[in-house]
């Protein structure tokens, strides 16, 4: 019997630490995790907006911002994104 | 809640207090209009009439990009409500 | 031993901040009424006083600003954004 952890279990022990959210377009974000809802909108502190662009990338600094579970595709927890 | 100068409680309360009123409407694919709001449900779907759409058409030049405005007038229109970006109601100043 | 007690409130640890769960239901509690940056998938942001919204992220937006690549390109009394559009809610100002 394989032991049953929910995917959202995860994220719940998330909370308070560094989680790195990539979007399904170019376009990625980084930030303190405070909370989420079952639709996996997310309430992000300290956050940096990454824009990938074929110019380049742009960093956008964000304070206390909820994010639309919409279109997240992947979440990395305990990450600063491709910087750390 | 703070319903401090406007006494709206939710988003639709700002459609609703502008039924009558002449609204401007952002759409999908850069379309812009204004036209007198006559009906809305929960998507968003409208009716609006006495319509001026303005349509934007970008052109790459060399230098810079130059902006083409169009604009024509529709007598009455129902807007899908999918296609809806923003509705701003006139100020209510 | 006669030494006097610590002088009691000196590095006594600090009482916890107050409760707040952090999500996203108590985000939009603490910021309505507040400056916030609504950035729509387009890229498009709207700067503005939150004055409510619903479970779909409709939000109503007073004194709005709309910028494109950072350039005011409008500006409305008020605005109805749908909610499928919306991006992210930003507080803009300490909450």
């Amino acid at each position: 019997m394989a032991s049953q952890v929910l995917p959202l279990e995860l994220i719940d022990k998330c909370i308070g630490s560094r989680i790195w959210v990539v979007m399904k377009s170019e376009r990625e974000f980084t930030g303190t995790l405070l909370g989420f809802d079952d639709f996996v909108n997310m309430v992000l502190e300290d956050v940096t907006e990454y824009e990938i662009t074929p110019q380049g990338t742009k960093k956008t600094k964000l304070a206390q911002t909820l994010l639309n579970g919409n279109n997240i595709c992947m979440l990395v927890p305990g990450s600063d994104g491709e910087e750390s | 809640m703070d319903v401090s100068s406007t006494g709206i409680q939710e988003p639709f309360d700002l459609i609703r207090l502008s039924l009558s009123e002449r609204v401007f409407v952002k759409l999908r694919g850069d379309r812009e209009m204004t036209g007198i709001l006559h009906a809305y449900d929960g998507h968003m779907n409208l009716i609006l009439s006495d319509v001026e759409e303005t349509i934007m058409i970008v052109s790459e030049g060399e230098q810079q990009a130059t902006v083409n405005v169009a604009k024509r007038k529709m007598d009455m229109l129902f807007v899908r409500g999918d296609g809806v970006i923003l509705v701003s109601p006139p100020s209510r100043t | 031993m006669d030494e006097s007690p610590p002088p009691p409130d000196v590095q006594s640890p600090p009482p916890p901040p107050p409760s707040h769960t952090g999500s996203p239901t108590d985000f939009l509690k603490g910021v309505v009424g507040k400056k916030v940056i609504v950035r729509l998938n387009s890229g498009v942001d709207y700067r503005g006083i939150l004055s409510c919204l619903d479970g779909y992220m409709n939000i109503a937006l007073e004194q709005t600003e709309e910028h494109v690549e950072g350039k005011i390109t409008n500006r409305y009394g008020d605005a109805f954004i749908r909610g499928n559009n919306v991006l992210y809610i930003s507080a803009a100002e300490e909450l």
